[in-house]
């Protein structure tokens, strides 16, 4: 799990820009959107691709994913139950 | 002496019609153009779309005697505008003649598909746009106003003010879109279209619907106006908040509205056609906008349950069925709407309505934060 | 009595300069974007979320706006007398390509929200009025080539606009990721009032864009 939440984290740095912000500025458990990371309602449609693009996960509903996107421990967790691939 | 717009023809060409009156009674009649479809190109997911019939614009090139080899998006710019200035009677090949495209995409298309005899260059605005002039015989160098889903009402606005300048005596505004697996599939990626025909103002709505439809106005400068339509005022404003997502407050569209009701004799407002989408944001955000500007006992009516959003199309095409609809005493109904969905109850309805006065105000907005109005009046 | 002439802002893949001032600079491309960005804006992380066209428009804007001092508001307040008029021949080009690499292939198709926004070129115009606050008109229009006396007579026309009182103008292109050209200026309504002289302003940064 550890590894894959480091992988996860790597991969939301880079689709969303995130330049400035390292894997362990993250906290696994702070919430993903409002403050801390900046991140924006286009933010939050591209995590859902990268959901697709690399766990196969296709979520039809974006509201679903305020529930998913709560935070990375959160993120993880579902990604686990989830995925094929 | 300033001098006043006057809108001296029009012409809409949709899968509703070739010509403004047939597009009108058509949607006076509840007719739609939206079908849903299971893909196209890459697109695997199933969405709703108004599209154009390519054999009939086909059809109507050789009609109108255009000839050439021009993608799908300039033969439906010229089919308008053919139609539109040969109506006018004037001379569009004067240098006094300028032309205004509003397209949101253009020939994009092109780089997914190219197309055997048209030059790559195409992909660019500016080289379509030219294609059109140059097709008219016209001398200037056309602009394109590309201003996202505003584009139609600020080609209107541009157009006003260079006939007001004093440089140009008529202008030729047109306004289309293709809707390509480009446009199709990142509406989807945002998770905006609909796979029901769309339904504006509505508490079930679900998202818009993509159309296709080329319209265009052509405008002259004159001293006086008799028994015709004004374009008097238009305003573009930003809501300097979010660029895809609009404003909560409805700042830029209030702004906007506030601006062309300083020149609005409110007795006369017969009717607000909104841009109406039909997506959950977008008409919150109007009905706030309309309500903070004290326009919530005006009535409200989209188009976009007939057409869909043509984009680059949508201001030109909507403010002349919006003339037509003045003219006939007649609100049109909002195509799609059933039960109301916003927080501030605006006027809106599913059944057409008799109204009286001779002005309408045309809103839209866009992506970029961007937000349009702008005023025209019929002349006795 | 010689008029002054406009602030200014030149800008390209290889070159930057303010008021003709050059500024050193070790990256080129779009590396040089980000070195202008963390040299001398660095409080805007939205800024490496933006396309190139917008990244270009969003840096020439902000060494411009620090040159001329002119009004960039924030927290509750807002402003509708400062407009921004863009003007470019390649509009959204460089981000539709992108864009369309991400829908190319039936096997690796996953469309991609964050490059699809910036496939219409008035992003950068709403980008720049997020950052200053600014309420006005915003506007993007698209010419075959740069051409002084065309602009200079849109842009006389938006102070039609009785709200407008100043419009941040400019020149904006981009066709492929490492490629960009840009001027920008702010004109007042006096400025506008004599076209010739607009057009010979806009003239001279045109020049030297192209001789960049």
């Amino acid at each position: 799990m550890e590894e894959m939440i480091l992988k996860l984290k790597q991969e939301i740095i880079e689709v969303l820009n995130l330049e400035d912000i390292k894997p362990e500025d993250i906290d696994n458990d702070a919430p993903l959107f409002g403050e801390g990371l900046g991140l924006d309602s286009i933010d939050a449609l591209e995590l859902i691709v990268l959901m697709e693009k690399n766990y196969g996960i296709k979520l039809q509903d974006p509201a679903k994913g305020k529930e998913i996107f709560k935070s990375i421990n959160v993120m993880a967790d579902y990604i686990q139950k989830n995925r094929t691939r | 002496m300033a001098r006043l717009i006057r809108c001296i023809a029009d012409n809409v060409v949709s899968p509703l019609g070739l010509d403004s009156r047939s597009n009108y009674d058509s949607v006076k009649a509840g007719k739609s153009g939206l079908a849903r479809y299971e893909f196209m190109g890459n697109i695997t997911t199933p969405f709703v779309l108004s599209r154009m019939d390519r054999g009939v614009i086909d059809a109507l090139c050789g009609k109108l005697g255009i000839k050439g080899n021009y993608t799908f998006f300039e033969k439906f710019l010229l089919c308008s505008s053919v139609q539109a200035v040969r109506e006018s009677g004037i001379d569009a090949s004067s240098e006094r003649v300028l032309f205004i495209v509003s397209t949101t995409k253009g020939n994009t298309s092109l780089l997914g598909q190219p197309q055997d005899g048209v030059a790559d260059e195409r992909v660019l605005l500016g080289k379509a746009a030219h294609e059109v002039s140059r097709f008219f015989g016209n001398p200037n160098s056309p602009l394109v106003v590309c201003n996202a889903c505003i584009s139609g009402v600020c080609a209107q606005i541009e157009a006003m003010r260079a006939l007001r300048s004093g440089r140009y005596d008529y202008a030729v505004v047109i306004g289309a879109d293709e809707q390509s697996p480009f446009i199709i599939s990142g509406f989807l990626s945002f998770k905006a279209i609909s796979d029901e025909p769309c339904r504006p103002f509505d508490k079930e709505r679900k998202g818009l619907n993509l159309g296709e439809c080329a319209a265009t106005v052509v405008l002259e400068a004159s001293d006086e106006i008799k028994g015709g339509w004004e374009l008097v005022c238009g305003a573009i404003r930003n809501d300097a908040n979010h660029i895809s997502g609009p404003s909560r407050t409805g700042e830029g569209s209030y702004l906007a509205l506030m601006e062309v009701l300083k020149e609005c004799r409110r007795e006369e407002l017969a009717f607000v056609n909104v841009h109406g989408t039909a997506t959950a944001y977008n008409d919150e955000m109007e009905s706030i906008a309309l309500y903070r500007a004290g326009l919530i006992d005006v009535p409200v009516t989209g188009l976009k349950g007939y057409y869909g959003h043509t984009m680059g199309a949508a201001g030109i095409m909507e403010s002349i069925l919006s003339m037509y609809a003045v003219r006939d005493n007649t609100v049109l109904a909002t195509g799609g709407y059933r039960e109301q969905g916003v927080t501030y109850p605006v006027s809106v309805s599913s059944e057409v309505r008799v109204c009286n006065g001779s002005e309408f105000i045309k809103l839209l907005s866009g992506f970029g934060g961007s937000n349009a109005a702008l005023l025209y009046r019929f002349v006795e | 009595m010689e008029r002054r002439g406009l602030d200014y802002v030149v800008l390209n893949q290889g070159y930057v300069s303010v008021n003709g001032r050059v500024i050193e600079h070790e990256a080129t491309g779009n590396a040089l974007l980000t070195e202008l960005y963390r040299n001398h804006i660095a409080d805007w992380p939205k800024f490496f979320k933006m396309d190139t066209l917008s990244k270009a428009g969003f840096v020439a804007s902000e060494l411009l706006l620090k040159e001329t001092g002119e009004r960039r508001l924030d927290g509750e307040e807002f402003t509708s007398g400062c407009a921004i008029v863009l003007f470019g021949a390649t509009a959204s080009l460089c981000a539709d390509r992108n864009y369309q690499e991400t829908i190319r292939d039936k096997d690796n198709y996953y469309p991609s929200p964050a490059l699809f926004v910036y496939t219409l070129p008035n992003i950068v115009t709403g980008e720049i009025a997020i950052r200053n606050h600014w309420r006005g008109e915003t506007s993007f229009y698209v010419l075959e080539a740069p051409d002084a006396v065309q602009m200079a007579f849109h842009l006389a026309c938006a102070f039609q606009n009785k709200t407008t009182e100043s419009i941040l103008a400019g020149w904006v292109d981009s066709s492929r990721n490492d490629d960009f050209q840009a001027f920008m200026t702010v004109i007042r309504r006096e400025d506008a009032a004599d076209t010739d002289w607009l057009a010979g302003q806009l003239k001279q940064m045109i020049n030297i864009l192209n001789n960049k």
